[in-house]
């Protein structure tokens, strides 16, 4: 910026309108394009899904380990329990 | 004595200018908004110690600045200068970002564009005002509510007004719950505010697998300007949808974008020495800058209202509003005051639609400029 100078003439000097314009055409066609590829995504893969039926993957993240609460700690213990017992002998 | 005198000269305090004390008050601003008002605190706090930072007057010789060349500041700005952070935020954004909504309503991607408008809009603005197509092309960006988008594009088309462009757009980002809610109000009747929208229909693995890859070849086919910002989104979340890769999309959306954000937000603040930030353009950019968003909000909205004209399953058009990408603040504002006139609406689902369809927009947006502008 060359300093400030308010003048209508900048705008067709820069090609502002053409510019605004064309961009706008650009941008609406990029997402109307993406917008007509959702639509009929679902339709697509009905067919592809005959053919290469969904799987899901072995490596989907899986659930971490529980830690111990009060509600599984009592079954923790009976199973210690159990086995000691055994262990010591007692009727199976 | 006269190392003490000389030690005296080239302190900050003796260096001072009014103009580093005022941008200093308005880092502290900055931080005082993001803690006490929660507006935007992940980035107005470091955008504000980072401008306190940068305005303690440098000593003389010293490689100490944002701009002294080999200065360990000017090694962070590199990040921001050469438009490396912002495409590391956006695999950030891609690998958090759940594009179910949008993909379950494609009808709504087309208010992501709608609110684009306030962008080219705020082009002839600048333009009109004196700014040179490059710098117009800069200005203009921020209306795309995208701070990331607005410092690469301002890198690339007008890196000297980075700072302020930078400033400008976050600025407002924080601001959408303040800027958008009269504009909302205003354009809108009760009863369209009270409209409900049907629940989102339920989107297959494969859909958000194949979506990616698919919108990535759509929209870089059409604005290969736009590559680096919508590759690195796009396969962000494909590293999120294809389950696989759970590892990399963790680190992507956690460790990866809280390290480029803090990096990012510090050096822009830094960037903002008085001697370089305060002037009457920074104030016309900051001017610019508001009717941006205000015009993007409006367009995003009229285009509901304008949609409702022929669709049977109405819109609820403040949804509109949240085209202007930043995400998920204006669709948090949406569901804000939908509730206000139906505390049981909730809009927030509905909106996060136009809200990453802004995001992609935007981002096209700035692809368009650059490839246009540059040079």
């Amino acid at each position: 910026m060359s300093g400030l100078n308010f003048n209508y003439q900048n705008i067709l000097n820069g090609q502002g309108f053409e510019l605004a314009f064309a961009g706008m055409i650009i941008v609406f066609s990029a997402l109307s394009l993406v917008s007509i590829f959702i639509a009929l995504l679902p339709r697509c893969l009905v067919f592809v899904n005959r053919w290469v039926p969904e799987v899901h993957h072995h490596s989907a993240p899986k659930a971490r380990a529980k830690a111990p609460t009060a509600a599984n700690e009592a079954e923790i213990a009976a199973a210690i329990g159990y086995v000691l017992h055994n262990r010591a002998g007692g009727p199976a | 004595m006269s190392i003490l005198l000389d030690f005296l000269k080239t302190t900050g305090a003796a260096n001072m200018e009014p103009g580093n004390l005022l941008m200093i008050l308005i880092g502290m601003l900055f931080i005082s908004l993001a803690i006490r008002k929660d507006y935007e605190p992940l980035l107005l706090l470091p955008i504000g110690f980072g401008c306190i930072v940068g305005n303690i007057p440098p000593i003389a010789g010293m490689s100490v600045g944002v701009y002294d060349a080999g200065s360990v500041l000017s090694y962070i700005y590199f990040g921001v200068s050469q438009g490396i952070f912002p495409p590391l935020i956006f695999l950030g954004i891609g690998a958090m970002t759940d594009f179910s909504t949008m993909l379950s309503n494609p009808r709504l991607v087309l208010l992501g564009a709608a609110a684009q408008l306030g962008i080219f809009l705020t082009l002839i603005g600048a333009l009109y005002l004196g700014f040179t197509p490059a710098e117009a092309g800069a200005i203009g960006i921020i209306g795309g509510a995208d701070g990331p988008t607005a410092i690469f594009l301002s890198a690339k088309l007008a890196p000297h007004l980075l700072g302020s462009i930078a400033i400008a757009a976050y600025s407002y980002m924080a601001l959408v719950p303040v800027i958008q809610p009269p504009i909302m109000k205003l354009l809108t009747t009760k009863e369209e505010r009270l409209i409900r929208m049907k629940a989102p229909r339920e989107v297959s693995q494969r859909e958000k697998i194949i979506f990616p890859i698919a919108a990535f070849l759509i929209c870089a086919l059409i604005a290969p300007g736009a590559i680096v910002l919508i590759g690195m989104l796009f396969f962000g979340n494909l590293l999120k949808e294809s389950t696989v890769t759970e590892r990399l999309a963790d680190t992507a959306r956690h460790g990866l974008i809280d390290i480029v954000t803090i990096l990012l937000g510090f050096s822009v603040g830094c960037s903002t020495q008085a001697q370089t930030f305060l002037s009457p353009e920074s104030l016309l950019i900051f001017a610019l800058g508001a009717t941006a968003f205000a015009v993007a909000t409006a367009c995003g909205v009229l285009a509901a209202k304008f949609m409702n004209l022929f669709i049977k399953d109405k819109i609820n058009p403040l949804i509109g509003a949240a085209g202007v990408s930043a995400v998920p603040d204006s669709a948090r504002v949406v569901q804000m005051v939908g509730q206000k006139e139906d505390p049981q609406n909730f809009l927030l689902m509905h909106a996060m639609a136009p809200n990453v369809a802004g995001v992609i927009g935007s981002a096209v947006a700035a692809g368009i400029l650059w490839s246009v502008l540059v040079g």
